[in-house]
């Protein structure tokens, strides 16, 4: 359905492609996981992000909450906060998105190899680590022990639930904490870092994957540091203001470095001096 | 393709006229109200040859203020390509050096279409400064005022005649055509070329290194109050960053002309506004003036030698004569050297 004039030679980097929406899963009350055609020969790495495109909406930067590996359509989990995550909240299985990626770096997963590793997320942050997690858990032989902290607001907004429970039946060691606890439910309270030591992993050689809001990256980050695990190996993903995600618009350009083609993914090393948005 | 020719000055304005009726001739004109800015040319005699050299960059005829990507309906949506030939007179050495730092910016690894479509269409004919202006600082930023290369088609005004320098495979082809209007050079051309530079070089009043500034900031000796005291002079004009010939941010938004049919287009963006990187649910990275004014420094001070191995300043001096707090890049660059 899209055409483009005078396309000698130059592929388009702005022109969104676009996939049918095969299925849309409400999660929570403002947010939804929509499963999206996988054009062919279309390949991602966890920790990659694509542009949404609804025309007349516009563009946002979304991370892709599947794993290339094991799903046969591109998932993505929208969170309804502005004028295009709306827009996309509208369509309906059937309906067209556009689609232009994968972009940006993706998770070094083997890395990991041998390691244990640490999944710590907040809110909406579940998506992008719940690639890298399910493409752990598949060969969960490489790999050493796995933990998961994951905070929320509420009970009611913890995601992938199923999953979870899933992941912690293959050998997972994970701690749902939620600000406000209602009466029967067996998560824990409380903010991500408070629960970080809890978990028996080697803090000395293990891998940690974070994302989630920039306060909590910044104070876990820290935290994991001063508890002896290398700087190289704690790594978070990022978010920023995108326009274009091919290193041009500006937009998400901090400290040296763009977040959509340097990143998104970053290491506590890179992003030290990255003083998120308490300080210039 | 390379070589040199001279042409005389009575035959200027015929080759302009020639090659005009090839392509969209852009040259300096003076505005209805008095202004001198880049347009397109309808009358080769109104070309204003002794401008100043601080007139706003050709940077809008390659990166438009505003620029249509793309046309959606119901039906499908049409890339906009504009590949419009043009010849872009007057132009100074600094612009030709953004231009060239531009080109890298939007190629790489992912090609900018819409950038590179425009300027693979346009022939720029750079004049050397002999006149630099007070705000000018190229010379201590290797950009002007001659150019070794990097230029398409370069003239140096040598009295009575130009000598007319061809830098580039596409500059090649305006000369090449009208062959008979140019003649070969002598050595008394060489020499009052080599006159006129030395004599530009020794107008300039702004002697300006900035890499003693970058240098200084790399080793940490530039605190967060000298960025606090530049935040506090800034007015959030973003004049800087419109007059600058190497600022390349633009914003995208869709504009629906029904509900189904519209226009997604690209437009300027400055850094220098508080909602240039603000997120979903209201978070703004860059809050704080002081953040955005260090952004722009950094970005051209900083990034651009660590990227392109050259300066995100070409030294042009408009940032100097449109910011109203004073604290463009020049008077920066002059308190911390």
């Amino acid at each position: 359905m899209t055409k483009t004039k005078n396309s000698k030679n130059h592929k388009e980097i702005y022109l969104p492609m676009q996939v049918r929406v095969l299925d849309v899963i409400d999660l929570t009350s403002d947010t939804k996981l929509y499963r999206l055609e996988k054009p062919k020969g279309f390949f991602y790495n966890p920790g990659q992000f694509l542009m949404a495109s609804v025309w007349g909406a516009g563009e946002v930067p979304i991370s892709v909450t599947s794993t290339s590996e094991l799903h046969d359509d591109i998932e993505l989990c929208v969170r309804k906060v502005g004028a295009v995550t709306s827009a996309i909240h509208e369509l309906k299985p059937g309906d067209y998105i556009g689609i232009r990626g994968p972009l940006g770096n993706g998770f070094p997963p083997e890395e990991a190899y041998g390691k244990d590793i640490l999944f710590v997320a907040g809110g909406i942050g579940i998506a992008p680590l719940r690639s890298l997690i399910n493409f752990v858990m598949n060969q969960k032989k490489k790999f050493g022990k796995t933990a998961l902290v994951y905070g929320s607001r509420n009970p009611a907004e913890v995601l992938f639930v199923p999953e979870i429970i899933k992941w912690k039946a293959e050998g997972m060691d994970a701690i749902v904490t939620v600000d406000v606890k209602n009466e029967e439910c067996e998560y824990c309270t409380g903010i991500v870092t408070e629960h970080l030591t809890r978990q028996k992993i080697s803090f000395k050689t293990g891998h940690s994957y974070i994302c989630g809001p920039h306060v909590m990256i910044k104070s876990v980050m820290r935290d994991l540091s001063l508890m002896g695990m290398p700087p190289d190996n704690i790594i978070t993903t990022m978010e920023a203001h995108m326009k274009c995600g091919v290193g041009k618009c500006g937009h998400c350009y901090a400290d040296g470095k763009y977040i959509c083609t340097n990143g998104p993914v970053f290491s506590y090393n890179e992003i030290k001096k990255y003083n998120f948005n308490n300080n210039p | 393709m390379k070589g040199d020719f001279v042409l005389n000055k009575a035959h200027l304005s015929y080759w302009l006229r020639q090659l005009r009726k090839e392509s969209d001739l852009i040259a300096p004109l003076r505005s209805v109200d008095g202004d001198i800015i880049l347009s397109s040319v309808t009358g080769i005699h109104e070309i204003e040859l002794d401008c100043p050299a601080n007139i706003p960059s050709p940077k809008e005829f390659i990166f438009p203020q505003k620029e249509e990507m793309f046309k959606f309906s119901g039906k499908g949506v049409d890339a906009l390509n504009n590949s419009r030939k043009r010849v872009i007179f007057g132009v100074r050495s600094c612009d030709m050096s953004a231009v060239a730092l531009m080109d890298r910016f939007y190629g790489g690894l992912f090609e900018d279409g819409f950038y590179v479509s425009r300027r693979k269409n346009t022939i720029f004919i750079s004049i050397a400064c002999n006149n630099p202006d007070p705000t000018c600082f190229c010379i201590g930023l290797g950009t002007g005022p001659y150019l070794k290369s990097g230029f398409d088609i370069q003239l140096t005004d040598l009295g009575d005649r130009y000598l007319v320098q061809v830098g580039s495979k596409e500059g090649h082809a305006p000369v090449k055509r009208f062959r008979h209007l140019f003649q070969s050079p002598g050595k008394s051309d060489y020499d009052d070329q080599y006159e006129a530079n030395l004599s530009s070089q020794s107008k300039f009043e702004k002697r300006i290194t900035l890499e003693n500034v970058r240098q200084k900031i790399l080793a940490g000796k530039v605190d967060d109050s000298f960025w606090e005291s530049v935040a506090l002079r800034c007015f959030e004009c973003g004049g800087c960053v419109y007059e600058c010939p190497l600022c390349t941010c633009f914003n995208v938004i869709d504009w629906k002309e029904t509900p189904d049919k519209g226009v997604r287009m690209r437009l300027w963006d400055t850094c220098m506004f508080k909602g240039f990187t603000k997120m979903a649910g209201n978070v703004l990275p860059a809050e704080k003036k002081i953040m955005r004014t260090k952004r722009w420094y950094f970005h051209k001070l900083l990034y651009y030698p660590e990227q392109f191995g050259k300066f995100g300043c070409v030294g042009c001096g408009r940032c100097t004569i449109t910011c109203p707090g004073r604290i463009d890049m020049a008077t920066i660059a002059n308190k911390l050297d």
